[in-house]
């Protein structure tokens, strides 16, 4: 029995890559549009996102959305572009350092944990507003760039950048994307560079999680994939303390990659016995 | 038997439209049409082709009891059939007259109808949930067709070796599997979903040890970002694959079958000749009688 989680290689690639490309382009004709635009950071995830949507629907149906805040590394923006530019995409540059801001004056300047995160929040969630506006402007769907490891730990905001019409990457696992992404050519300083959000200065995914995607990963193909209950991941060898800690930050997000609770009053309620597929329409 | 000892078969490996019965027979017709320009005796699409797979509550709408006039929809597929003198098995929503619905397939053979094949095994497990909407079918049928003799196994029915076991001993030629198998797990190395790779080896292992041909045809496209492989494929009595369509792609593929290969495949290797059916009769009662499952006292 395998387990180790896969790596996406020469022998699979062309066939994952297909794969993606085709969900891209079939549930986008199907909503009966023809484009997507989403949101470039100039991480590796909406990279990849990018490159796949490109494939799928060609150049001139791929809109990215680079929207900085006044922290964000200029690094970054310089990495969004290298993506625009290679792939010859059309793009917005919208600073979203105004509106955050006045929200925010209110709340003076002493800096603190809670309001760090808020702010974080709110610059996900004006960014998701954002996309969806433009969304409507370009006849466009909003295209995901959640991966499976950040979904799964629930390092998202929730109605922020966990939003999407859809998600090509929403399966594949952070150190996944590192390995799709050489496949797909993407400018190297993306992949090499340590992943973060950017929200503040420094910031580091893996410095605030307290482990490496690397380990996170191989954990989570256990607990999720094979379906391995805890012990037995600990027994293959895995730091029960770590796999416990990971268990359990999947087991407290479930709620962000849920619909909202309905309370069932009728005999038919909304995604409980009324079922049926987005694709019904 | 045939004149010519053969048969040219047509694997139409589709994309339906979920939900859409006008615009898939639209979809069947059309490729019946020119599968029978290139020849072809026989035209096969997937399961659920007619209908789309992941119906959920539209399973209720689409249904159709093929015993009254609801038959009528069918029509423009019995019409081509006759008109060219063709034979074609496609997958819709049976409803019975005491309103159970099944996952059917149908051969309709110039004109008339020739069999149906309800689905046994229904999946419900991980992703699927068909005996949430379908009641299974209660047996393999063997059925002739020009000559040879033919039998239909959907998807997971043919995952249970006892399906082909009991088809072949029925005296099967050829067993036709339709599926509608979502493609998934990758492994390092493998230039193909896992699931791909399961299903060509489960394949070559009906053919060769059952003695058969044995023709997969597969369905393509999503359905709310399940994505189908395709990857349709015909396997000769000697286990080796003859002919196989593209993963992931819409499209369509002739292939022979030769049932003189059949005959000597199966006069140098007999063990459809010498399978002890009622050794294998008695181990079954012995297994059924003796409560060989756990009960609860």
């Amino acid at each position: 029995m395998k387990k180790e989680l896969p790596k996406i290689d020469g022998y699979n690639f062309p066939l994952v890559y297909k794969h993606l490309s085709n969900f891209i382009k079939y549930e986008v004709l199907k909503a009966g549009v023809n484009s997507v635009v989403l949101g470039l950071s100039g991480g590796i995830d909406s990279a990849v996102s990018c490159y796949l949507a490109t494939n799928a629907l060609g150049k001139d149906n791929v809109t990215a959305l680079i929207m900085p805040y006044e922290s964000s590394s200029a690094a970054s923006m310089d990495d969004a572009l290298a993506v625009v530019n290679t792939l010859g995409i059309s793009h917005y540059i919208i600073d979203i350092t105004k509106q955050i801001n006045e929200y925010f004056t209110k709340e003076g300047n002493a800096e603190n944990e809670a309001l760090r995160i808020r702010k974080g929040n709110k610059m996900a969630r004006e960014r998701m507003s954002i996309l969806y506006d433009y969304s409507y402007k370009l006849n466009s769907l909003v295209l995901g760039t959640s991966n499976k490891s950040e979904l799964l730990l629930g390092y998202g905001t929730l109605y922020g950048d966990m939003a999407s019409a859809l998600n090509p990457i929403g399966d594949i696992y952070k150190t996944q994307i590192y390995q799709l992404a050489e496949h797909l050519d993407i400018p190297k300083n993306i992949i090499t560079k340590p992943p973060s959000a950017d929200l503040w200065a420094g910031q580091s995914d893996e410095k605030e999680l307290g482990f490496s995607y690397e380990t996170a990963d191989s954990i989570m193909y256990l607990l999720i994939d094979k379906m391995y209950k805890p012990e037995v991941a600990v027994s293959l060898g895995y730091d029960g303390e770590l796999v416990n800690k990971i268990y359990a930050k999947i087991k407290k997000s479930q709620y962000k990659r849920r619909m909202p609770l309905i309370a069932k009053v009728s005999e038919r309620t909304i995604n409980i016995d009324f079922r049926y597929l987005r694709d019904w329409a | 038997m045939k004149k010519n000892n053969s048969m040219k078969i047509c694997l139409a490996q589709t994309n339906p439209k979920v939900g859409d019965l006008k615009k898939n027979i639209e979809n069947h017709v059309e490729i019946i049409s020119g599968a029978k320009t290139q020849g072809a005796e026989l035209a096969i699409f997937p399961e659920l082709s007619l209908t789309g797979y992941f119906l959920k509550d539209s399973v209720y709408d689409i249904g159709i009891n093929i015993r009254t006039e609801e038959n009528a929809v069918l029509k423009p597929i019995y019409k081509i059939s006759e008109d060219l003198n063709i034979s074609v098995i496609a997958g819709f929503v049976e409803k019975d007259a005491d309103f159970n619905f099944y996952n059917s397939s149908i051969c309709i053979s110039k004109g008339s109808l020739l069999s149906v094949h309800r689905k046994v095994y229904l999946p419900t497990y991980g992703m699927f949930e068909e005996l949430r909407y379908f009641k299974p079918g209660n047996g393999f049928g063997v059925f002739d067709m020009d000559g040879v003799k033919v039998s239909v196994l959907t998807c997971e029915d043919a995952w249970h070796l006892s399906s082909s076991y009991i088809a072949v001993n029925k005296g099967a030629h050829i067993i036709i599997i339709n599926s509608a198998s979502p493609a998934r797990g990758i492994t390092a190395g493998l230039n193909k979903f896992n699931s791909m790779n399961m299903w060509e080896e489960l394949l070559s292992v009906i053919a060769f040890y059952y003695k058969s041909y044995v023709i997969y045809v597969n369905r393509v496209g999503f359905e709310d970002g399940i994505g189908f492989s395709g990857g349709s494929c015909i396997f000769n009595p000697l286990g080796e694959m003859e002919k196989k369509l593209e993963y992931l792609e819409e499209g369509t593929v002739l292939s022979d079958i030769n049932l003189d290969l059949l005959n000597n495949e199966r006069f140098k290797t007999p063990l459809i000749r010498d399978e002890n059916l009622n050794l294998t009769l008695k181990e079954l009662e012995n297994i059924v009688n003796s409560g060989n499952s756990e009960t609860i006292k």
